[in-house]
């Protein structure tokens, strides 16, 4: 019963910290239409959002040690598959974020090189925002629990 | 009155293998042994989330066609999200494609490895690779009589 209670207020209080602080997003995409969009959903569903427009931009932004809870990249950008470049720095941070690559132009090659990475999620584009905003939520939720997302 | 603290021993390593086919079940069953795994073996989904229930896993091997093509994927989600430390393979039987490898990134899949790769070669690879990074388990507390 003891142990029941516990894990309720556990819960609870995962539930309360989540509410009471925004998550943080660093959304990378060349396309400034998509950025913006993405930039509006992912506000709108309560999190805070800091845009970069490439990949060089977004490598600056992790490495001035900005902490984000998740990182959103393109996978195309400035070269081909430049956007697991994003991955790959923000898979360094600490604590990890939930690392999503978002693409048109999945390749055996740069999906291998995602596995490998561990990339949590890759979506496609047209990305379905619902699909995308889920898999995010999720993946978060997990983390805050203090599992690898 | 004092507590007696009893040492609960080494916990065995569990290894879960789901496939349907019985050959690569026994070859995989004696491979992971070889290694020191204790492993429990399902041919079909209602017996592989039984022993989801009933044991802590730290390696899941799944094929990706258990009845139907690609529904072992949905196990092998279900089995990162219950033992998020676990290495969860999944055995294709063809050579991964960008499906097959976006599969595995979004249900959490560590590897896929194609069928036609021995069974010990498959559990080294793995092996080698919770090695590098250790599978951690839920601490077991001493128990107090």
């Amino acid at each position: 019963m003891q142990l029941w209670s516990a894990n309720i207020l556990s819960t609870l209080g995962i539930y309360l910290v989540s509410m009471v602080r925004k998550r943080s997003l660093l959304l990378v995409d060349d396309e400034s239409s998509i950025l913006q969009t993405l930039r509006l959903v992912f506000e709108n569903e309560g999190y805070a959002v800091i845009t970069a427009d490439s990949c060089a931009q977004a490598l600056e932004i992790l490495a001035n040690g900005h902490k984000f809870d998740a990182v959103v990249t393109d996978l195309n950008m400035e070269k081909e598959d430049i956007g697991l470049e994003v991955a790959r720095a923000a898979l360094r941070l600490k604590p990890k974020p939930a690392v999503v690559i978002c693409t048109g132009f999945a390749s055996v090659t740069n999906s291998r090189a995602a596995l490998d990475l561990g990339v949590d999620y890759m979506a496609h584009k047209p990305v379905e925002l619902q699909g995308l905003i889920a898999a995010l939520n999720r993946l978060l939720a997990r983390r805050d629990r203090g599992v690898r997302a | 009155m004092s507590a007696k603290v009893q040492s609960p021993g080494p916990t065995p390593k569990m290894a879960l293998v789901v496939h349907s086919d019985l050959s690569v079940i026994s070859n995989f069953q004696s491979a992971l042994s070889e290694k020191g795994y204790v492993t429990i073996v399902a041919r079909d989904l209602p017996t592989a989330l039984l022993a989801v229930t009933q044991h802590y896993f730290e390696i899941a091997i799944v094929s990706s066609r258990l009845e139907e093509g690609g529904d072992g994927w949905p196990l092998a989600g279900v089995l990162h999200l219950v033992f998020p430390r676990a290495f969860v393979a999944v055995i294709s039987p063809t050579e991964p494609d960008v499906l097959t490898l976006q599969s595995a990134i979004n249900y959490g899949v560590r590897e896929v490895y194609q069928q036609s790769m021995p069974s010990p070669e498959i559990v080294g690879a793995i092996l080698a690779q919770v090695e590098t990074a250790p599978a951690t388990r839920p601490s077991r507390k001493p128990r107090v009589q």
